[in-house]
């Protein structure tokens, strides 16, 4: 009992703590997407798709961040208008107007690296819930530890040939 | 302004030291002042803007990430110490970070700067960043500044300080030099003795010798040049004073001498002493041998011990011991003129007695006067000398005299002068046919002057003439309306004065009388002045007057004259006619004078007829006209004064 009562308290612990950074993640997400130099310079009228990449598993989450991005952030950051949009991996790859990739939570690692492997062919960068994941390659990620870090992958930054406001570099963490 | 005016040389230096070292002093403390006072604040504020600037991109983007545990960001600031403060707010104001490692009041000022956040993509404002730096150091520097200046400003006062004492050691000649000069006298030298001096005090040094010499030149030129004027002045003095006092004919002491010598004394004994005559030897031998007899008269007067003065002309005067009774100093004038008499004095060779007529005042308080007094009364008495006496009342004579005088000039200004007339009757007829006019003074109470009582003395104060024209004028004005004959008296000096002549003249000639006047003259008039009575009867018998000789038959009648001046009637003098009935010499003289006057074809009248005898006797020896009290004594025919 008393381990399951424990468990109980970790697994609400731990549901709390993922809510509590997704919405960080689903605030600083599109943010960190306007600081794309790239997307500064097109021209107004210059929609960005921001994908909310799932697994099979976890597409009704990434239906739900992309409906909370929207409605956070009413489909605008800064001077640059988005549309969040849940994609599968698949419809992913079929996209030419994907300008920023965030991976949900707890996906699997393959789909990690070929979302990453994709941004990096693409020069789409790529963010995801988990920092972990940048060790397949994904560019970045939030974390909220003692204070809130972004987190930057240098050989995917390298890589990918990303472009992004140097202010973002002076906050963020680098790492190999 | 006027006490700075009059200031030392040394304050106004010091001063205008002190006023231009204080502006500049004052301009460069205060520009200094704002410089370095910007430059630490800038600086300090560059410092600051400097540590924002380090984080603000950071800041901004964590701002725009909604990264709200930004103090790990920030530590780069809030690490210094110099951080008072900083403060981070986003758009909407809500503060996201106050740091404040200190309490907020700080010793110093606080420099605040702030700055804004901005959104790394679309570079929009998205927060404030304002950060609160201390002021410890701009305070410090500006202390520094502070100390700094205040030793400038000591050291510069005490450099004035110096600088005055400079000044005046400087200008110390000068003071020097003042002094000398400021004792300095003409004639003295001045040794300027100055222990140091720069070239502008020797020039002043040489220019004050050089003047000094000049001065003591000028000094010594003027002092001969006074001394000269002295002796001038002295020589001329005494010179005026020998003018003043002596004569300079016989070089006796003068009238002036004598009369302020005789105020010495209350009472004098003075006698004066005049030559006879003298006129005659001035005229005979003439003036330049009459100076030389005064000058021996002088000279003899001196050797007798008189101690004479000459007062003038040809008097003299010495002045007598009061000590001697009037018994002595009779005889001692009577011996003086004795041997003035028998002195023989050389005039050209030729040598020549001298008479003179002394008058004496005795112990007199006016010896002058009453001397001068006593000699007219000698010369009028034809004797040798005269004692001057109170009592014979000739000074009041003098007063009557001047009194006189006075009073005939103010007649003829208040027009008093009056004339009367008297009746000259026919003796054939027995009327009236011509009348004399016969001045009088009317005195203000009425009283009338007789003109012997006035015209003497008219005549010797030179009013003669104006009574002579206004006794023509009221003549000839009041016969103007009458059909008379009427005579009016002249005498020589009316008919020798050209004025007068014409103004008798112009009378005749706006009256229309000129043809029933008679003026009568003095046969002795004729004498005199033969030209110039024959003169005047020419011009009046011209305009048709007739001329009568008055009082004819007294003195030496001359009657060649007669016929000369070519006269129309002859007066026979009242004294011939008054005892004509008792005196057959007189009876004789009236017959000849009537029998000329009958045969060269002229009229006469008897004067002083005061009886019908004499009428008689008069009318019986053929003469003309008679006049006298008998006939009709003086009357006024003006209206006015009857």
């Amino acid at each position: 009992m008393r381990s399951l009562l424990l468990l109980l308290i970790v697994y609400i612990v731990g549901a709390a703590d993922e809510s509590f950074v997704l919405n960080a993640h689903i605030r600083m997400i599109p943010k960190i997407m306007a600081l794309d130099t790239r997307l500064s310079s097109k021209p107004p009228s210059f929609k960005a798709t921001l994908a909310i990449v799932y697994d099979s598993n976890q597409k009704n989450a990434a239906f739900s961040i992309a409906e909370q991005i929207n409605k956070v952030h009413n489909g605008k950051v800064s001077n640059l208008a988005f549309s969040a949009t849940a994609y599968s991996f698949d419809e992913l790859v079929e996209r030419r107007d994907i300008a920023f990739i965030y991976i949900v939570p707890r996906c699997n690692s393959q789909l990690v690296k070929k979302v990453a492997a994709w941004g990096i062919v693409h020069s789409v960068p790529t963010f995801s819930y988990d920092v972990t994941d940048l060790e397949y390659g994904i560019l970045g990620s939030i974390a909220i530890e003692r204070s809130t870090v972004v987190y930057i992958n240098k050989n995917t930054l390298k890589e990918g040939k990303f472009r992004f406001n140097d202010i973002l570099f002076q906050i963020a963490r680098i790492i190999e | 302004m006027n006490r700075f005016k009059n200031a030392r040389l040394s304050t106004k230096l010091f001063a205008t030291l002190i006023f231009t070292t204080s502006i500049i002093f004052i301009t460069i403390t205060m520009v200094t002042f704002l410089i370095v006072r910007d430059l630490t604040i800038n600086v300090q504020k560059e410092k600051a803007s400097l540590l924002i600037d380090t984080v603000k991109p950071a800041v901004s983007l964590a701002l725009f990430l909604g990264i709200t545990d930004i103090g790990e960001k920030v530590s780069t600031v809030t690490q210094q110490k110099e951080v008072i403060r900083l403060e981070i707010a986003d758009q909407n104001g809500n503060v996201i970070l106050d740091y404040q490692p200190y309490s907020a009041f700080s010793p110093y000022d606080m420099i605040k700067v702030s700055k804004t956040l901005i959104e790394p993509s679309s570079l929009k404002p998205i927060g404030l960043i304002t950060l609160t730096y201390s002021g410890e150091e701009f305070s410090k520097t500006m202390d520094h500044f502070y100390t700094l200046y205040g030793w400038v400003l000591l050291s510069i006062f005490a450099i004035l300080w110096i600088m005055l004492i400079w000044i005046n050691y400087l200008l110390l000649p000068i003071k020097l030099i003042a002094n000398k000069v400021r004792n300095f006298k003409p004639g003295e030298k001045i040794i300027f003795d100055i222990p140091y001096a720069q070239a502008e005090f020797i020039q002043i040094v040489h220019a004050f010798e050089t003047m000094q010499e000049r001065v003591l030149e000028y000094s010594t030129e003027i002092e001969t040049i006074n001394k000269n004027l002295e002796i001038q002045i002295t020589e001329q003095t005494h010179e005026a004073i020998r003018h003043l006092y002596y004569d300079n004919l016989t070089a006796l002491p003068n009238r002036l001498k004598l009369q302020e010598d005789l105020l010495i004394k209350p009472i004098n004994t003075v006698a004066l002493l005049n030559i006879d005559d003298f006129k005659e030897i001035n005229d005979f031998f003439g003036i330049d041998a009459g100076d030389w007899l005064l000058t021996q008269i002088a000279h003899w007067l001196s050797e007798m011990k008189l101690s004479p003065y000459r007062l003038g002309g040809d008097e003299f005067a010495f002045r007598l011991s009061e000590e001697l009774s009037p018994l002595e100093i009779r005889h001692d004038i009577e011996i003086l003129l004795s041997l003035l008499n028998e002195k023989l004095f050389m005039i050209a060779e030729e040598t020549v007695h001298i008479r003179a007529t002394v008058g004496i005042a005795i112990k007199s308080d006016k010896p002058l006067i009453h001397a001068d007094v006593a000699l007219n009364k000698a010369r009028s008495i034809k004797q040798p000398y005269s004692v001057y006496d109170q009592s014979e009342g000739i000074e009041q004579r003098y007063q009557a005299n001047i009194a006189m005088s006075a009073q005939i000039r103010q007649a003829l200004i208040e027009h008093r002068i009056v004339c009367q007339y008297q009746p000259i009757i026919s003796c054939n007829s027995g009327k009236i046919e011509k009348f004399e006019t016969l001045v009088r003074i009317k005195n203000e109470d009425g009283t009338l002057v007789a003109p012997n009582d006035f015209l003497p003395i008219s005549q010797k104060t030179k009013l003669y003439h104006h009574i002579t024209q206004e006794v023509v004028y009221q003549a000839c004005h009041l016969f103007a309306t009458r059909h008379e004959h009427f005579s009016i008296n002249l005498s020589g000096s009316d008919m020798s004065d050209s004025r007068t002549v014409s103004t008798i003249e112009n009378i005749l000639r706006q009256t229309g009388t000129a043809n029933r006047v008679i003026f009568e003259i003095l046969e002795s008039e004729g004498i005199e002045n033969f030209d110039e009575v024959a003169s005047f009867i020419a011009r009046m018998k011209a305009l048709g007057a007739k001329i009568a000789i008055d009082d004819f038959g007294t003195g030496y009648s001359n009657f060649e004259n007669i016929l000369k001046l070519n006269v129309d009637i002859l007066k026979i003098d009242g004294s011939l006619i008054r005892s004509i009935d008792e005196n057959p010499r007189h009876r004789i003289v009236v017959e000849a004078i009537v029998d000329f006057a009958q045969r060269i074809g002229i009229d006469t009248v008897a004067e002083f007829v005061s009886s019908e005898e004499i009428l008689r006797n008069v009318t019986d020896m053929g003469v003309t006209y008679a006049q006298g009290f008998y006939t009709g004594k003086p009357l006024f025919l003006n209206p006015q004064l009857m």
